[in-house]
């Protein structure tokens, strides 16, 4: 078997798709409605097609090819529209992360038989906490009414898990990923709590702490494997600045006080993120466009996407 | 007077106790004459690491190869129990006069055996999860757990007793790791071609298993 592997070659069954390209954009917009307003109707036609005949063809004819914005940019609430349907979208991306978690710590014990005991081990431990993950958010999915393969999978998870270094690794997936999932995983729990829903409040919980340790591993790890080599410790914390600023999915993660996932500060600190660590993320997701940018941006897209279906059927 | 509690020098300073053997209660059987001594022992532990630490990096590269989501689940704890499985080995070697240095703890007994290890590895398509589980779970582990169960048996029950435990303990769970790519197979061969690629598999890899002697290279 041959040693890093790319996302490309990720094995799938036939329920799932694929999509990098929305996902990728959203990562590099700036703070301008105008410029948000184009990069998505540039992507319009992709998103139509991606969307004809599956579940978010609907949200696609009322909101137009920015509803992506809507989903990503507006808080869960369970009784705003389409919440069901947003929280089905969210659980199969966590789903879909896990997954690619899973294989990334699989693919780290095969790409490096020479690491040190220890941290295969770490791997090891990871690979079956992900495998259990990927077991509760298809049962959490199931429990929302979902299924797995509705929506599209992106990838760019299982990318940061492609280095050819374990310490950009361990500092991409574990410190970078695995501490966004802290975010994400407290406001799913935050969002149970709201609905009353005990059976996934608790199943995130656990998720959670499962998370908690992983992100341990991973500072543990970087220290480790760049003691005595600064040059190998920046390179891993640059890299970490770059996931990091990718998966902030243009500042809808943030600690910006308008966030739709605040960054789980107590969280992090437990998991052993210093002050001036937590510091950095929030400059760093503080960089994408803001919420009110993406509100603005997303009801110009509604508009125009609405004024060309009224067009259609005028004609 | 009360009687003597602990004993002193001279013969009229004894206990009043009766005497016991250390196997008298509960009574025990067991008798020395074990197989292996220390240093052979030592050095099947460190083969059998080999055999555990590769199964374990080889499930585990597999997981991102497989399409079948349930087997990226199953795989993904039997590498957990592999893992464990090598580290308790590891953990013994000291105890056998063996060294600390896990890093340098697994070791295959020949060349022979370490080219049947990267056979089974070889299968990296989609396609062939029939070829990957069939390797391992229809040979290289019901090998290793009749090795054990062997070894078990053979090794000095007494002064051995801890290496007994370990593989009682690791043949437990291989045992279960077998049932379960069992099942795996029994799904996916559903048709008479595909039972034909699983049996072709496992006659491949078992010659080759047989030339090299096993994981101890004293004979499959």
């Amino acid at each position: 078997m041959k040693r890093f592997l790319q996302h490309h070659e990720l094995a799938r069954d036939s329920r799932f798709i694929r999509q990098n390209a929305i996902t990728d954009a959203m990562a590099q917009l700036p703070d301008d409605v105008d410029t948000v307003v184009q990069a998505f109707e540039n992507l319009d036609p992709l998103i139509a097609a991606g969307v004809k005949g599956g579940p978010l063809e609907p949200l696609y004819e009322a909101y137009g090819p920015g509803f992506g914005l809507t989903i990503l940019n507006e808080p869960l609430r369970p009784d705003e529209p389409f919440s069901e349907l947003r929280l089905r979208v969210r659980m199969h991306g966590i789903f879909m992360g896990e997954l690619q978690a899973l294989e990334g710590a699989g693919r780290t014990l095969w790409d490096f038989p020479d690491a040190p005991w220890e941290f295969k081990m770490n791997m090891a431990r990871q690979c079956w906490d992900e495998a259990r993950h990927v077991q509760i958010f298809e049962k959490l999915l199931d429990h929302c009414g979902g299924q797995v393969g509705e929506f599209p999978e992106n990838t760019f998870l299982f990318e940061a898990a492609c280095a050819d270094d374990p310490v950009l690794r361990v500092a991409g997936v574990n410190r970078a990923l695995e501490g966004l999932a802290c975010d994400v995983f407290r406001d799913m729990i935050n969002y149970a709590e709201k609905k009353g829903d005990e059976v996934m409040r608790q199943a995130v919980d656990y998720v959670l702490a499962d998370e908690l340790t992983h992100v341990r591993f991973g500072s543990e790890w970087v220290r480790e494997f760049t003691r005595d080599d600064p040059q190998r410790f920046e390179a891993a914390k640059a890299f970490q600045r770059q996931v990091d600023k990718r998966f902030s999915v243009g500042g809808t993660r943030s600690g910006r006080t308008d966030a739709v996932i605040p960054i789980a500060v107590q969280d992090r600190r437990e998991a052993g993120f210093s002050a001036e660590e937590i510091e950095e993320l929030y400059e760093i997701s503080a960089e994408g466009p803001s919420r009110a940018t993406l509100r603005k941006a997303a009801e110009i897209l509604r508009q125009r996407h609405l004024a060309r279906r009224a067009g259609e059927s005028a004609a | 007077m009360s009687a003597r509690r602990y004993p002193g020098i001279s013969p009229d300073e004894r206990t009043g106790f009766t005497p016991y053997s250390a196997f008298d209660v509960p009574q025990d059987l067991r008798e020395f004459g074990g197989r292996y001594d220390v240093e052979a022992m030592a050095r099947r532990v460190r083969n059998f690491r080999y055999a555990e630490e590769w199964s374990m990096m080889t499930m585990a590269g597999w997981i991102a190869t497989v399409p079948e989501v349930p087997v990226k689940t199953g795989l993904g704890k039997i590498v957990w129990e592999a893992a464990q499985a090598a580290d308790a080995l590891g953990k013994r070697l000291p105890e056998l006069r063996a060294g600390r240095n896990l890093q340098v703890a697994s070791e295959s007994p020949n060349q022979g055996f370490a080219d049947f290890v990267h056979a089974v590895a070889a299968p990296e398509e989609p396609e062939e999860t029939i070829e990957k589980i069939a390797g391992m779970f229809g040979v290289l582990k019901p090998h290793l757990l009749a090795v054990y169960e062997e070894n078990a048996r053979h090794t000095d029950q007494i002064t051995d007793a801890p290496t007994i435990e370990l593989l009682e303990d690791i043949a437990r769970r291989t045992r279960r790791h077998i049932a379960w790519g069992e099942e795996v197979l029994d799904h996916l061969c559903d048709t008479d071609a595909k039972r034909e690629r699983r049996r072709r598999r496992e006659a491949e890899l078992r010659a080759l298993l047989a030339q090299s002697g096993g994981v101890t290279g004293e004979g499959a």
